[in-house]
């Protein structure tokens, strides 16, 4: 990129103009290709399916990470996969409701930005380890719809795995 | 799009796609006029919302349990992907009906606009169906599903099938046809042809691994056809050409041609191709006439057609074993060149020159090592051929008829005649080349013994007599000798420079000594002289044939010194070689000048002379009974003053033999006041050669034997075939041994109890 960082606009799903740093804007990986494909017309950007809050917050995590290397290709890495740490910033960030965390990831995915989707799951990755069934259950709110049946059939399926 | 664009019910695959139909149909058909942000965007939306929409996981839910999903979540986007590949057949079935109303260049020009089209396209449904891609297609290549592609992959796949399949024959028979007219001389838009190689080569998907690309599309569908249209054009085209034209004109255009192909890859083709392009270029246009051009060899050869002969040679050294038998040839050329050139100088018989004869071999040899550096490249195979040739012709040609010691034999006396001082002498620059080419001849002679044998014979008088020309120039050919044949063939050489050396010195201390012992008187009466002491094992001297009573003054001073020599070195004993001695005398008798003649005389003449200091006459037996010199040396002595007029002879017409009287030519003239007498016998010099060559046979039994003795001591054991091989390797660098003088000289170890018969024709070494 160059030292003047051009600035594109974003239109939120609803309707709330958004003026960013192209450079910025360019983590989503469907913003980059859509700015190569057709140009930059000057238009404001539809983003059909997020929401000023939810794409400003989206949008202040690709302004920290924006000279982060480009993510190398698609599988580049299994040690990302395997950890749950996450950097410190990251953290900080991730403090929001649950339901804001829900919209970033879907809005991770959305747009295409890898980075935030990992930084996303990894979260809720954390907040499920180390629990048990209900403490999970509780912590998302949802409702045990399995017979006692079927619940002693699973447990004893994956016996293997419990600690002990 | 029009303007009322709605989002279509992401749950409803119908309206789905629907909706992409038609928004894909418009970024085929019209993405020259634009796609707008808006229909972008909710074309990658509503592909999104349709592959996450809530429908897809209800519809899984019932089997979660007993699912044997090992991957978890059900992903949606096989509809899409089904639908967008129908779409696209039908699409190309209608390019693909357009493509059959043109031909040629039309057709290409078609065809490389529709495929330009296609793939543009491509590149832009990648994009917008990229979450199908991310999710959907890469969980299918995950778990090893075959014919799934990325979208843009799925582009080229579909044309291969739906479009190439069908005509690429006809765009290939387009490309041929528009080739063939460049190579007849037409001009033509070379980019075409190289957007078909492009869109080929871009087809070549490689099926384990999508996102790497093979060559085999293009090498089955283009270069194969490609290259049969090239040979076939070159096939005709040369049978054609050579029908109505020279050979010579033949290889030019075949050059150029060559040329011409080469240029065209870099322009329009892949860079793959040339190797096989110019190997079927070489075999239509070389090859196949390789044994026409052979035939004209010969004619370029005997008419030094320099740059023709290059153009063969680079037009042949491209095709395998192409040149094998123009080296022949030429060998054979070379070869005769040389004898040619042989007999026409052998026709001076024995007063031939050796300068001639040398000057006529190297005139063959720089002439054809001219052209083998010019057209030939200097290659080393032509080169070998050239060696051979010259081996053949300076071994065994006319003059070497008698055997093959003449040409060493020759080529001694031209060295000789180039090291000893003489009023034609060359330049020191000039010196150096001549001895060089000298060095050429050299290197082909087998029989270096004798060369060594006729030189050092030379290089010992030039030393005796001081007559060399310089001695940069004596060590400057001994070092090239030594370089050529090693340390011991020229170590003897080497020593007899030393001798030169020591002498000097010995001299000096000698007049140191005398000036010591003698008295005014002493060294006023002593006669002037200097001696050289030649070491008897390192020169090719022999003691004089003759008796001879040297006289008195010359007897004394020899007694000095070798009083003074003894004291010095004791136990050595001194052989005078009388004659090899000369001296300079002062004819004080004659008045008729104002300054007295000097002769310069050999020590036999001067032993005659100085018989008139005490009588004015002196008969022919007085001289013999005064000298005690034989017949043989006498009688050439007394001639040769006769014939200066130093002598009068009594009577007038007495021959050399008793009964004459000779008497001081009180009244002698000549222009110099220096008159040399002591002139060479030309019977002693034929004798000289004879007695040479007569060496040589002796000196090779030895060097025969020696070898034999080195072999045997190694090994122990050997068979006898094998001893006269390895004896034969080992000689052969100093000449060429005969294989019945081995035996001979085996045989002669045996006898002598060198050697022992051991079981099974194998001979062993008795120490």
């Amino acid at each position: 990129m160059s030292a003047t960082s051009q600035t594109i606009i974003l239109n939120s799903s609803d309707g709330v103009d958004i003026p960013v740093d192209k450079e910025v804007a360019t983590r989503s990986v469907l913003i980059r290709n859509l700015l190569e494909d057709l140009g930059d017309t000057g238009e404001p950007i539809p983003i059909l399916n997020v929401n000023e809050a939810v794409l400003k917050k989206v949008l202040e995590w690709c302004e920290q990470h924006k000279k982060d290397p480009p993510a190398t290709n698609e599988d580049d890495s299994d040690s990302r996969k395997k950890t749950t740490d996450i950097d410190e910033w990251d953290q900080k960030f991730m403090q929001v409701d649950q339901e804001m965390l829900f919209e970033i990831i879907l809005a991770a995915n959305y747009l295409d930005i890898k980075a935030l989707l990992d930084v996303g799951c990894k979260t809720v990755a954390n907040m499920i380890k180390g629990k048990s069934p209900e403490e999970i259950r509780k912590t998302f709110n949802i409702q045990n719809d399995f017979t006692p049946d079927e619940e002693d059939q699973i447990r004893r399926e994956n016996e293997w795995a419990e600690d002990r | 799009m029009p303007a009322a664009m709605v989002m279509p019910n992401k749950e409803d695959i119908d309206g789905t796609w629907n909706f992409l139909e038609n928004g894909v149909n418009r970024i085929m058909n019209q993405l020259r006029e634009g796609v707008d942000l808006k229909t972008y965007m909710g074309l990658y939306t509503a592909i999104h919302n349709f592959c996450t929409s809530q429908k897809a996981v209800g519809n899984n839910s019932n089997s979660s349990l007993s699912s044997n999903h090992r991957g978890g979540a059900h992903l949606l986007g096989e509809d899409l992907y089904q639908r967008l590949i129908g779409y696209l057949s039908t699409h190309l079935q209608g390019v693909r009906k357009d493509a059959s109303q043109h031909v040629d260049e039309a057709l290409l020009k078609f065809y490389i606009k529709q495929w330009d089209r296609f793939t543009t396209a491509g590149t832009y449904n990648n994009h917008l169906f990229r979450y199908l891609n991310r999710h959907w297609v890469k969980r299918e290549v995950d778990e090893g599903k075959k014919n799934i592609y990325d979208i843009y992959t799925l582009h080229l796949v579909r044309w291969k099938e739906d479009m190439f399949e069908y005509t690429h024959k006809n765009v290939m028979d387009a490309v041929l046809r528009l080739v063939e007219r460049q190579r007849n001389g037409e001009t033509i838009e070379q980019s075409q042809i190289k957007s078909i190689v492009n869109s080929f080569v871009s087809l070549g998907l490689d099926d384990s691994d999508t996102t790497k690309s093979t060559l085999e599309v293009y090498k089955e569908h283009f270069e194969a056809p490609f290259l049969e249209a090239t040979k076939r054009y070159y096939q005709n085209e040369s049978k054609q050409f050579l029908a109505v034209n020279s050979v010579v004109d033949y290889m030019k255009k075949a050059e150029g041609r060559l040329d011409e192909e080469k240029e065209h890859v870099p322009v329009y083709l892949l860079h793959e191709i040339m190797g096989p392009l110019m190997k079927t270029c070489e075999t239509a246009l070389i090859s196949e006439h390789s044994p026409l051009l052979r035939d004209e060899f010969q004619n370029l050869l005997d008419n030094d057609r320099v740059e023709d002969l290059a153009r063969m040679y680079n037009l042949l050294a491209r095709v395998p074993d192409g040149l094998d038998p123009l080296r022949q040839r030429f060998e054979t050329h070379v070869r005769k060149a040389g004898l040619t050139a042989v007999e026409k100088v052998a026709a001076d018989g024995d007063s031939l020159e050796p300068k001639v004869y040398v000057e006529a071999l190297l005139e063959v040899h720089t002439q054809y090592q001219d052209l083998v550096n010019k057209a030939f490249k200097g290659e080393s195979e032509f080169v070998r051929s050239l060696d051979n040739a010259c081996r053949e012709f300076v071994n065994r040609n006319k003059v070497c008829k008698s055997g093959s010691t003449k040409s060493p034999e020759l080529l001694a006396k031209y060295t000789d005649t180039l090291l000893k001082k003489s009023s034609k002498n060359a330049e020191e620059d000039d010196m150096e080349k001549q001895l060089t080419q000298i060095m050429t001849v050299f290197k082909y002679i087998e029989d270096k013994d004798v060369f060594q044998k006729f030189y050092s014979r030379m290089l010992a008088k030039r030393l005796v007599n001081i007559t060399s020309v310089s001695e940069d120039a004596e060590t400057s050919m001994i070092s090239k000798l030594k370089e050529a044949c090693g340390f011991e063939y020229t170590n003897k050489l080497q020593r007899m420079f030393q001798d030169m050396q020591i002498s000097k010195d010995l001299n000096s201390s000698y007049r140191e000594w005398q000036d010591e012992r003698w008295d005014e008187d002493q060294k006023s009466n002593a006669v002037d002289a200097s001696f050289q002491i030649l070491g008897t094992g390192f020169w090719p001297l022999q003691p004089p044939s003759t008796a001879f009573l040297p006289p008195q003054s010359i007897s004394k001073a020899c007694e000095r010194f070798n009083n003074f020599y003894t004291n010095k070195h004791q136990g050595r004993k001194l052989t005078w070689l009388w004659q090899l001695c000369k001296g300079e005398i002062r004819a004080n008798y004659i008045k008729a000048n104002k300054v007295p003649y000097t002769f310069q005389v050999s020590t036999f003449q001067m032993a005659i002379l100085l018989l008139f200091n005490d009588q004015d006459s002196v008969s022919y037996d007085e001289m013999a009974a005064g000298t005690s010199l034989a017949k043989e040396t006498l009688d050439p002595s007394i001639a040769i003053m006769v014939k200066a007029k130093v002598l009068n002879v009594e009577p007038a017409d007495g021959k050399t033999e008793s009964g004459t009287a000779y008497s001081l030519n009180y009244g002698f003239k000549n222009k110099k006041v220096k008159v040399n007498l002591n002139i060479g016998i030309k019977s002693e010099q034929k004798q000289e050669v004879e007695d040479t060559h007569k060496t040589i046979e002796e000196d090779r039994k030895l060097l025969i034997q020696s070898a034999i003795v080195r072999i045997m001591k190694s090994r122990k054991k050997m068979k006898h075939v094998q001893l006269v091989q390895e004896t034969i390797a080992q000689i052969k660098s100093r000449f060429a041994p005969k294989v019945p003088d081995i035996k001979k000289c085996i045989d002669m170890l045996l006898e002598k109890e060198y050697l022992e018969r051991l079981e099974g024709d194998e001979l062993g070494y008795l120490a």
